[in-house]
Formats: structure tokens, C-alpha cells, sequence
């Protein structure tokens, strides 16, 4: 049975390792832990996300629990993001659906 | 007059008006200076020794385990003096006062504490800052550091900022009254958080000015960038460098006031592949950017220009005469100097395979135009709102013979049109999905009714009949044959497209009946797709009429409802946008689904 947790890879090879229902927020994780589409990642819940850099992972997670945390409220607050992190943070944001 | 003799007898240096004053005061400058230097000595001498001594007291109260029992003795010795001395002293009492009603009001502890807080030096004394150990003179604004010292001028402005940074901080993220509203107004009643690339894109946006390039980035995001920074009245030259990249093809400017000439050729320049181009608020497109346009032989598939006023019909026709045969799409609006009847038929002579025509508020336009259009035989989409006064004939002749293949048809601004047109609509339309006819003061409620009725069309998507009504000031109520959308036509309307309506606005179609409304969203009618409703200046909508929209409607994220004033303590399902209305703040709560 999939585990509850899920890791994601960053290109330089940091592991995120999150909740399977936060990662999902993202379109593109989503759907390549589809456990009907048999995809490496769905079998091993393991994402590599080979262009996506250590530092900006870590913020698309933060985002991720952010967004989890704040899912039922309305008037969310932005969340913070550092301004010389924020474009590739969009192109990561971007590439990931979310 | 003695003290006069004594000056005269003296011979000194010149005085102050502040030596004078304080002399006149009875206070001597002399004796000041005197006990400043004291105290700087004094400060010095105390400097010395503790270097001397290797600081035993450094602020601490700890005995060093390898006392030996002798030195421990010695120094208890000196510590019941000093605190005998301490306790009679003035400064004391004061400190006491201060600690009043704290619960171990014991003098000694009280005076062990004070002697071994590091001594505070006085102003004017020389201190070591607690944080750079820089030596400094004591001043009364001197502030205290984190361990009790004092600091010196430099570190406490630091420290000062560090505090007003972190106050801004803490009040930053909370989003006001103001702004939910904002949002509330733009139909944004979102729960949950923003996506993140709605969020960064937000950022990129705020810090544009530090921003050199958008690397690769996607179209789409680039686009909704400038959106932002239109909005935010931000697209500069510079700015606009931004979006200029050889690869991409289409350019979305809804802001180009800032924009000079030379920058709109740049566009050009730099854009060699471009098929689509928008630039909103054009008005320093001239002739001469038209004519360079020109040369470029751009592939330019759609174009959409406003308030490009500065370029003259001669060169409105060359434009038409050189991308007419690959122009799909074209929208001109707010045009007043340019662009009249004979120039519109020169565009509809090569223009000819226009799938998409909008014009607006084209001021030149008139009869002559409407004729041309006719001639368009592969539109699919038509949006008219027109300024002069036209005869209903022309309009009727447009849409008789482009009706068949029109999937939108808006018409704005034919406010004499009469029944005909909606029989034409009815008799000739087969593909529309928008239908849109606002302004009108002469069709008639059956007539909206007739053409609802046996309509060989699918249901409409989107539709927009506001302000189709009787304006007779002196007769409220209108005539007894309602004018406009009314009762009838609203109910036809819905039976024929409720299943596939997305968007309804009916504002200011007064003569809707209560119970017209009431059937149409009878408990039993369900309308799935129905996001965005406008029943804004319907004074019968109330309370009860507003709850059965939410009930008929799951779909719905705006309703705008402006004027109605029977509407005041709604229950606004969760997601839903409630805009207008009298008590705006408190329509916000959010409560459980219906």
C-alpha cells in the first residue's frame, strides 16, 4: 500500500520528505504519483525533480504545508517569499501545476 | 557697578550669551567645566584600574571554584561595606522606590544587585560599547544594550532599526478590510490559499524594478505579468524590455500609455515571429510606427489596438490593405479621429478572413460601416458598440447575413432597434453561444419571450441583456406591455438556456416580477454551469430570492447585486463572491454549503 509520505529529490540532491496529501497539491506530483499510472514514482513514492534546485524545493514544501494549513480559511495571507528567489520559484511553481 | 569694576579689571576672553546667561542664573560655566573634567578623569582612573585588575567584576555574580577560602573571606569583607555605604545613599532610596511591591524587598539583595550590575556610567563619563567594545562618551540618549551596558551611537542606531524592521514585519502579512473587499469586488472570494505561481507572479510584479531578465519564461505567465503591472500602472520603457523576446509571438500590452514611439518599434523590432499583438491604450501609436510595421512584413494573425488615435485613416487603410488577407481577429475601441465609414469598407474589401470583429466605440463609424460589414463572410464572432446613431435597417442587413455562422453576437449602443432585430436573431442564428443586446428602450418582453421560444439554437452560454428597459421618467412602472426583458422573457430565456447558461447579466431589467423570479429559480430548477449572475437594480430582489439563487445555482462565484435593497443578511455560501448589496462587510461571513 502507498505510504503516507512521499520524497522529493531536488536536482542537487536534497530529499524533501513530505505528506503524500501536501505534495498532491501540486498538478505535475500528482499525477506522477498516480498509483494507476505505474510510473517509477508512484511504485517508489520517490520524485526526482531533477530541475528544480534545493533551495527553491524547499520552498515550493513550505508552500505546500502553507497551503495545507490554510485550506479551509478564507483571507489567507500571502505566504512570505524571498524576492530574489521568486522567479524560479515561478518557473518551478510553474512546471510543477501548482 | 562692582561687578562691572571686576570685568573691567579683569582681563579674560570673550563671552558667550550662554556664559552670561547662566552667570545671570547664578550657574558658573567654570565650575561646570570643572566638574566635567573631574568626571572624565575620574571615568579614565576607573578605566584603568579594571584593566589593571583584570575586570574581576565582569557583570557576574560567579565565585570561580579555585577561591581560595582567604580571597573569598576578603571579599565579603569588602562586599558588607560597600553595601553598609550603599544602603544610606541617596541613589539607593531612589532604586528602592522604583522596586516597590515586588515581593523580596530585602535592602541587601536589592544592593548586591546594584553593585554588581556593571556601574552605570554617567553622561558624559567614556564607556565601552556592549556590543563593538569601541570607546565612547556617555550621552543622556545613550541606549541600553542587551546585557545591561551601554552603546554607543552607531550600534544603538542599529539596534534601533532592527526593532522598526522587525515591528514592520510583524504587522506586514495581515490583509486588511480594505483589501478583502478589493478582492471581494473583483469576484475573488477564494478560500484557501493562492496558488503559488498566482503568488510569485505577484512578487515578480512588486519587484520589477530589480528584475533584468525573465529568462524563459512562458508565455502565459508573461501575460498574466503584464496584466499585473498594467494594472498597477507600472509597464515603463524599461519594463517593457522585459517582454521583448525573438521567440515569442504574441504581446500583450494593456498599458501602453508610458510607451513612446520609438518603443512601440522596438515591439517590432525585436519580435520578428510576432502573429499576435495587443496594445491597449495606445496613444502614441503613430503613423510612423504603423508605416514601420509595415515594412517588417510581420506574420500578425491578430490585432487588437485602443485609443491608437494618432494614426490617420490613410494609413488605417495601407494596414488593411497589407495584413488584411492573414487577419484573423481585429479589435479597434476608442477610436475618435480616425477610422470612418469609407476605411472600414476598405478593411471589409481585404480583410476577408475575419473570424473576429470587435469595434468599439469607434466614433467615426456610422450607416456606412454597417453596410461593409455585411460583407464579411467567414465571421464568427461580432461585437458592435456603436456611438453615432444608426439606422436599424444596416444593423438588421448585418446580422441576417452574418447570423448563421455568428457563434457571438454583442450589440451595444442601437438603443432604437426594435422587435425585428430578435425575430432576425431568432430566425437566422444557429451557432450562437453570447448573445449580448444592452441599451435598448424599444424591444419589447415579448418579443425577448418570442425568440426564446422554439429556438432552433442550443442553449446560450452567455448572456448579457442589461439595461433593456422603458426610460420613461414620468411613468416608473412602464408602459402595460413591459419594455424590455421582463417576466416572460426571462422565464423563456432560462428554459431555453439554463442547462448551458455560464454567465447572466439582467441589471436593470426592472420589470422582472417577483414571481417570474421565484419560478425561475423554483426550488426544483437547477442551472449546473450558472458561475456569474448580475440582477443588480432589481428592487424586488430580497433575502429569500437571493438564498434560492445559491440553492439553483451550485456553480456560482459571483453575484452582483448592486442597488437591491431589500437584500441584507444573506447567507453567502462558501467560494461565493456577494458584490453590492447594503451591508457589504457583513455578507463576507461565510457559512455552511446550502
Amino acid at each position: 500500500m502507498a505510504s503516507e509520505f512521499v520524497t522529493l529529490v531536488s536536482g542537487d540532491g536534497f530529499e524533501f520528505i513530505i505528506p503524500r496529501s501536501t505534495a498532491c497539491v501540486s498538478g505535475t506530483i500528482r499525477r506522477m504519483l498516480d498509483s494507476s499510472s505505474k510510473f517509477s514514482e508512484a511504485v517508489s513514492g520517490r520524485c526526482e525533480l531533477e530541475n528544480i534546485s534545493g533551495i527553491v524545493l524547499e520552498k515550493v514544501c513550505e508552500y505546500f504545508c502553507y497551503n495545507e494549513k490554510n485550506k479551509d480559511q478564507t483571507n489567507v495571507p500571502d505566504m512570505d517569499i524571498p524576492p530574489e528567489l521568486c522567479l524560479e520559484l515561478l518557473m518551478a511553481a510553474d512546471y510543477l501545476d501548482t | 557697578m562692582a561687578n562691572r569694576r571686576q570685568t573691567r579689571n579683569q582681563i579674560s576672553g570673550p563671552h558667550s550669551a550662554l556664559t552670561d546667561f547662566l552667570a545671570s542664573n547664578n550657574i558658573s560655566a567654570a565650575q561646570i567645566r570643572e566638574d566635567y573634567e573631574r568626571r572624565l578623569g575620574e571615568a579614565e582612573h576607573q578605566v584603568a584600574d579594571e584593566d589593571t585588575s583584570s575586570s574581576p567584576e565582569n557583570g557576574k555574580t560567579e565565585e570561580s571554584v579555585d577561591d581560595s577560602s582567604e580571597q573569598r573571606k576578603k571579599r565579603r569583607r569588602k562586599e558588607t561595606a560597600t553595601l553598609g555605604k550603599t544602603n544610606q545613599s541617596k541613589e539607593f532610596a531612589r532604586c528602592k522606590v522604583r522596586r516597590k511591591g515586588k515581593a523580596n524587598d530585602n535592602d541587601d539583595l536589592i544592593a548586591r544587585e546594584n553593585l554588581y550590575q556593571k556601574s552605570r556610567s554617567l553622561p558624559g563619563q567614556l564607556d565601552h560599547c556592549e556590543i563593538c567594545s569601541k570607546r565612547f562618551t556617555v550621552t543622556p540618549y545613550s541606549k541600553t544594550g542587551p546585557n545591561g551596558g551601554l552603546l554607543c551611537a552607531k550600534c544603538s542606531r542599529s539596534l534601533e532599526d532592527d526593532q522598526k524592521k522587525y515591528k514592520t514585519k510583524k504587522g506586514g502579512p495581515r490583509t486588511g478590510r480594505r483589501q478583502n473587499q478589493s478582492a471581494l469586488l473583483d469576484g475573488i472570494s477564494q478560500q484557501g490559499a493562492l496558488s503559488l505561481v498566482e503568488m510569485c507572479t505577484k512578487k515578480v510584479a512588486d519587484n520589477i524594478n530589480d528584475v533584468e531578465e525573465f529568462g524563459d519564461l512562458p508565455s502565459p505567465l508573461l501575460h498574466r505579468l503584464s496584466q499585473i503591472l498594467s494594472k498597477r500602472r507600472v509597464l515603463t520603457p524599461r519594463t517593457l524590455n522585459l517582454f521583448l523576446r525573438p521567440d515569442l509571438k504574441s504581446i500583450n500590452i494593456y498599458d501602453s500609455a508610458k510607451l513612446e514611439m520609438d518603443d512601440f518599434q522596438r515591439i517590432f523590432t525585436f519580435m520578428p515571429s510576432l502573429t499576435n499583438v495587443n496594445l491597449r491604450f495606445a496613444g502614441q501609436l503613430k503613423d510612423k510606427v504603423v508605416k514601420y510595421l509595415l515594412e517588417r512584413d510581420l506574420q500578425i494573425k491578430s490585432l487588437q489596438l485602443d485609443a491608437a488615435n494618432l494614426v490617420s485613416d490613410t494609413y488605417w487603410r495601407r494596414l488593411f490593405e497589407k495584413l488584411g488577407p492573414q487577419l484573423e481577429s481585429l479589435k479597434l475601441s476608442n477610436l475618435d479621429f480616425s477610422l470612418d465609414d469609407e476605411t472600414i469598407e476598405v478593411m471589409c474589401r481585404y480583410c476577408t478572413e475575419l473570424r473576429r470583429l470587435k469595434l468599439k466605440q469607434c466614433w467615426k463609424m456610422g450607416d456606412g460601416s454597417l453596410q461593409a460589414l455585411s460583407s464579411l463572410a467567414s465571421l464568427q464572432h461580432l461585437s458592435l458598440n456603436i456611438v453615432r446613431e444608426t439606422d436599424s435597417e444596416s444593423l438588421l442587413e448585418v446580422v441576417s447575413k452574418l447570423g448563421p455562422r455568428l457563434q457571438t453576437l454583442s450589440l451595444e449602443g442601437f438603443p432604437n432597434v426594435d422587435n425585428i432585430l430578435l425575430e432576425t436573431i431568432h430566425e437566422k442564428c444557429r451557432l450562437l453561444s453570447k448573445l449580448r443586446l444592452s441599451e435598448n428602450a424599444v424591444c419589447t418582453d415579448k418579443g425577448f419571450a418570442r425568440l426564446f421560444t422554439d429556438w432552433s439554437n442550443p442553449p446560450l452560454e452567455f448572456v448579457d441583456f442589461s439595461s433593456t428597459r422603458d426610460v420613461d421618467n414620468s411613468n416608473p412602472d412602464g408602459p402595460g406591455d413591459a419594455i424590455g426583458l421582463a417576466s416572460e422573457g426571462l422565464i423563456a430565456l432560462m428554459n431555453h438556456s439554463g442547462p448551458a447558461i455560464r454567465k447572466l447579466n439582467i441589471s436593470s431589467c426592472r420589470h422582472v416580477s417577483r414571481s417570474a423570479f421565484e419560478e425561475v429559480f423554483s426550488i426544483e430548477k437547477i442551472y449546473p454551469n450558472l458561475k456569474e449572475l448580475d440582477v443588480s437594480f432589481h428592487p424586488i430582489m430580497d433575502d429569500f430570492l437571493v438564498g434560492r439563487i445559491f440553492h439553483c445555482c451550485p456553480a456560482i462565484k459571483k453575484l452582483v447585486a448592486f442597488a437591491c435593497f431589500n437584500v441584507r443578511d444573506v447567507r453567502v455560501p462558501v467560494g461565493v463572491a456577494l458584490i453590492g448589496g447594503l451591508k457589504a462587510q457583513s455578507t463576507i461571513v461565510v457559512e455552511g454549503k446550502y
